[in-house]
């Protein structure tokens, strides 16, 4: 499709370099505006935050949870406690206990696993949030932004322990905080406070006389999928494998 | 045996939606490489289609995130993207990647409509990492999620960029097939073009079965719950979609008319197969892969 009018050489006298020519630079510098104006707003946001964190010098602490499966009994206290203390809608879950059966009749046996949200060292959905919407506060704890969930649902897909979810009531993922809003005021999680048998354990990992770092230092303990590389930090004494590992359903009835 | 009493805990969100903007932007990276073919390779017989090839990269690029919007809770906040990075985050990248490249479309674009041939192959060149990455990026929002056992293999981003060539070529045929139903005599995109696009179709659904076979018989003998994913597709509820759309209409009777009838109407209703076994390839990767449970 050629142009009637000048020439090529008439163009370069003239007008058309100069076109040319801007066009070049203005694509440039499109591209260097559209990189830094993206990437510097989620930059300077981050400095921010980091200052925001910065505890003045102590040791940070690592929070964690144990929870001594011996005295499981299946009552879902913790689970129920979770759902009250933090309004979780009905149909999503920040704390719940899965139960398993083995054997069969007469030969059976009940097996109950507390589950939440591992608060992982290596968490998958801290390393896939495209916003920082999800992040890790100076406690350890992987806690959401509200604020800046965009609910893509990536964090949703990248969780292995099912941790995660969309809230249908704020709209924005949502998942087992530990309590921060309790533990912020020195008390401990809805769940822990809640189990009558005393099953659940809580603390800084970095605390070498809390009752979980002696625990830890002196009992066999057990995570959830170890090999996954998220480094969880829900330790289990007696984790049963095969209530670990048992997908929901059989494996006989996929499809 | 052990059975599963109660086991609440929360399922996936994820729906055909997010297969849909794998599957576009799969389309509008082939079709970009298309046209860098003559723009770029100097491979002048296709320099007919380079145009058409470019705006249906441009469109289908374009009108791609609106499924990701439709998917959100809260599609008014998509623009929370623009302003955070996280490098961690293939979604993040992703972003930037949705903006430089069809930028980068409308430069190249503009120097081809204007027959600027030398800056025309400059922005041709560097959009062919760009295509590849806006499209290969998807693959990498899967791959890298080691929590879904159909997700997780090294195939991922090169499968995706594969079947994304493919459904690229197919639609470029079925385009200029259906354009030269509407245009004059004189004006009508040559039919060698569609039999040589169909040739190079052949060569490259053969290349992306070889990755489904490696990816399938790696399944095969995998872990438990990698197991569980080969059998749900092999034999279980994705059987139909994965056995008879994606690989029996999407793949093997393509093949079959390609390589067997050399009409226009066949190299056309062939192409037609494979977008729809491409689709189909999308959606059993993404609902598919969410659709057995986490322990």
């Amino acid at each position: 499709m050629k142009k009637e009018g000048k020439t090529r050489d008439q163009k370069k006298a003239g007008l058309g370099i100069g076109r040319r020519e801007f066009l070049k630079k203005a694509a440039l510098g499109a591209s260097a505006v559209g990189i830094a104006s993206i990437t510097a707003p989620g930059k300077i946001v981050a400095a921010v935050s980091e200052n925001a964190e910065n505890n003045g010098g102590k040791q940070r602490r690592n929070l964690a949870m144990l929870i001594d499966l011996r005295k499981c009994v299946g009552c879902s206290s913790c689970a129920t406690a979770c759902k009250s203390e933090n309004g979780v809608p009905l149909g999503v879950f920040r704390s719940w206990v899965k139960i398993v059966e083995k054997g069969t009749y007469p030969n059976v046996s009940s097996h109950f696993l507390p589950r939440l949200c591992q608060h992982c060292e290596d968490a998958p959905c801290l390393r896939n949030c495209p916003t920082n919407a999800t992040y890790k506060n100076d406690d350890g704890l992987i806690l959401i932004n509200e604020d800046r969930c965009m609910t893509c649902g990536m964090c949703v897909s990248s969780c292995p322990y099912r941790a995660r979810f969309i809230n249908p009531e704020t709209e924005v993922a949502d998942k087992c905080t530990f309590c921060a809003h309790k533990v912020m005021r020195g008390e401990l999680p809805a769940c822990v406070d809640a189990c009558p048998y005393g099953a659940r354990i809580f603390g800084d990992l970095n605390d070498s006389n809390s009752e979980i770092r002696k625990i830890m230092d002196t009992e066999p303990v057990q995570v959830l999928s170890p090999e996954r590389g998220t480094k969880p930090k829900v330790f289990y004494i007696a984790l049963n494998r095969s209530t670990a590992e048992t997908m929901g359903g059989k494996y006989e009835e996929l499809g | 045996m052990v059975d599963t009493v109660a086991d609440f805990g929360n399922g996936p969100t994820w729906t055909w939606l997010v297969a849909a903007y794998f599957y576009f932007t799969g389309l509008s990276a082939g079709s970009f490489v298309l046209s860098t073919l003559a723009y770029v390779f100097g491979m002048e017989k296709f320099k007919e289609i380079g145009k058409v090839s470019l705006a249906l990269a441009f469109t289908l690029l374009v009108l791609a995130p609106l499924f990701l919007i439709a998917e959100l809770e809260q599609p008014l906040r998509f623009w929370y993207l623009l302003f955070a990075f996280n490098p961690t985050s293939a979604m993040s990248w992703g972003t930037l990647l949705l903006i430089v490249y069809p930028l980068n479309c409308l430069i190249y674009g503009y120097f081809m409509w204007t027959a600027d041939l030398k800056l025309t192959k400059v922005f041709g060149a560097i959009g062919i990492p760009l295509a590849i990455s806006v499209h290969g990026y998807t693959g990498f929002i899967l791959g890298l999620v080691e929590a879904r056992a159909l997700w997780h293999t090294a195939l991922m981003p090169t499968l995706f960029l594969v079947s994304a060539i493919v459904s690229g070529i197919a639609l470029l045929i079925f385009v200029l097939a259906t354009m030269n139903l509407f245009l004059p005599e004189g004006k009508r995109y040559a039919e060698r073009l569609i039999f040589d696009m169909g040739k190079m179709l052949v060569w490259l659904i053969v290349l992306d079965l070889f990755l489904i076979f490696t990816d399938l018989l790696t399944m095969a003998v995998g872990s438990e719950t990698v197991y569980a994913h080969f059998v749900l597709l092999t034999q279980g509820s994705f059987s139909l979609v994965f056995l008879g759309v994606e690989l029996g209409l999407g793949a093997l009777v393509p093949l079959i008319l390609l390589m067997t009838r050399k009409t226009v109407a066949s190299y056309t209703l062939a192409s037609v197969l494979v977008m729809i076994g491409i689709y189909a390839m999308r959606y059993v990767v993404v609902v598919g892969g969410l659709a057995l449970p986490l322990a």
